[in-house]
This record gives structure tokens, C-alpha cells and sequence, in this order.
């Protein structure tokens, strides 16, 4: 990302040289940003060129109200613990 | 979705009331043997929990997410106000958020408030430009919503 930043676009090809690893390994690094939306690809024949996606309000929104989504499934599940302990005192 | 959710900004709140006292409500979040039982995510088989807590101490979560393994987060206290606030923050690897819960009596009800702020792009970027594979594997399952 830090290559990426600043600088505009730039070649899959150049990104990869630096890092000692092969073009698929870099390549799949490149999948997991561009469907995490932080970069977008553009494609001219068989060369890719990758630039930073100014990551905004509208993916942080997303990745929060996905957090909202894992609170509400974790206090289904505390919810239901609740009742049950109160069972086991009246039991008591 | 049972809670009442708002969300602005880079901040998120959730509101539930829950049919039980408000001490047996924070009981839940106190212990690590209740916390197991409830915490975790959807995909997560079991979550085994060490917690320390008291204000500065810290706590660790291992959850084992079907399909994907083992997936450790670990966060601070910053603040306990028994029965009736939390605050930590929380490592998620890719992003690292603070949380905080207030338990409202409301006569045999509970409501609670849980608001997180959490800052997602910076660190992904920082995670990205450190560039290991396993941070990018863990990565990756996060963005494929198995773990939060």
C-alpha cells in the first residue's frame, strides 16, 4: 500500500519486484485489497495497472455496520443465556 | 436484527434492552466461563477466553471459526465502573477498535448501550504495507465476514 500510495498508478510488474515474491503470490495479495475496495485495477491488454482507492466514509460505514451485525448475533446468544440462569435461581 | 443500531461516522451504537437485572446483565461480561457462552461470532464453534478484569488488565479471545481454524484477538481495559460501565479496546488485527458498554437499569430490564469506534482503513493499510502472508490470510477471512 505504501508503494501505491502517491504515486498514481502503477504495474503489478513493478509493485511485485521489490518484495522477492512471484506475480501470483503479489497477485493474490492484489485480489484481497481490491475486494476489500483499497485499490481498483485497470486493465490495458494483459497489463494490469493498480491504484490506491481513497478508502472513504462509505467502507467504514460498511465494515462498522458489520460489526453491529456480529453484536446483535452475540447478544441473541447472551439474551438466551440470561432466561435460563434465571430458571436455574428460582430452582434454587 | 433484535438491537437498535446507529451508526455514524466511524462510530457505531447499538442499543438492546435485555429481561434481566442489570447486575446479572454485567455478571455476563465479568467472568470468563459466562463470557465463552455467549461471546464469539457466527461462524465460531467455541471461544475459550483468559480475562483479567480490572482497569489496565487485559483480555484474550480464541475463537475456532469453522472452516478457517484458530483466530486470537486481544484488548486492554481502560475503564470498569461496576454495574454500570465497560470501556476497552480491542486488536482485530486489521483493525483496532475501542468499545464501550453502559448497563441502564430499567427496574427487572437492562438496557445496554455498547458504542465502538473503529478505525478499519489506516490500520489495513498499515497491515498491508508490513505484508506478510498471514496477516493478509487473516485478513482475508475478516473481509469474507467469517470473523469480526
Amino acid at each position: 500500500m505504501e508503494r501505491l500510495s502517491g504515486q498514481g498508478e502503477r504495474r503489478v510488474t513493478a509493485l511485485a519486484r521489490p518484495f522477492h515474491i512471484s506475480l501470483p503470490a503479489i497477485s493474490r495479495h492484489l485480489q484481497v485489497l481490491e475486494r476489500a475496495r483499497l485499490i481498483q485495477r485497470r486493465r490495458q491488454g494483459r497489463i494490469h495497472f493498480i491504484r490506491t482507492r481513497t478508502a472513504g466514509l462509505k467502507e467504514a460505514q460498511k465494515w462498522l455496520m458489520r460489526c453491529a451485525l456480529e453484536w446483535d448475533s452475540r447478544f441473541d446468544a447472551l439474551e438466551g443465556l440470561l432466561p435460563e440462569d434465571e430458571r436455574k435461581d428460582k430452582k434454587r | 436484527m433484535k438491537s437498535d443500531v446507529k451508526i455514524s461516522g466511524n462510530q457505531v451504537q447499538i442499543t438492546r434492552i435485555f429481561n434481566a437485572p442489570r447486575d446479572r446483565v454485567f455478571a455476563a461480561w465479568k467472568t470468563p466461563d459466562q463470557v465463552e457462552r455467549w461471546s464469539g461470532c457466527k461462524d465460531s464453534t467455541k471461544v475459550e477466553v483468559e480475562m483479567d478484569f480490572r482497569v489496565g488488565g487485559t483480555f484474550k479471545q480464541k475463537l475456532h471459526i469453522r472452516n478457517v481454524g484458530e483466530y486470537t484477538i486481544t484488548g486492554t481495559y481502560d475503564e470498569i465502573v461496576e454495574p454500570e460501565k465497560i470501556v476497552y479496546h480491542v486488536n482485530l488485527g486489521p483493525a483496532t477498535t475501542r468499545v464501550a458498554i453502559e448497563f441502564i437499569a430499567q427496574g427487572n430490564q437492562t438496557k445496554v448501550i455498547l458504542t465502538q469506534v473503529g478505525f478499519p482503513d489506516e490500520n489495513l493499510s498499515r497491515i498491508v504495507s508490513e505484508g506478510t502472508t498471514e496477516s493478509l490470510d487473516r485478513l482475508d477471512q475478516i473481509l469474507s465476514g467469517q470473523r469480526v
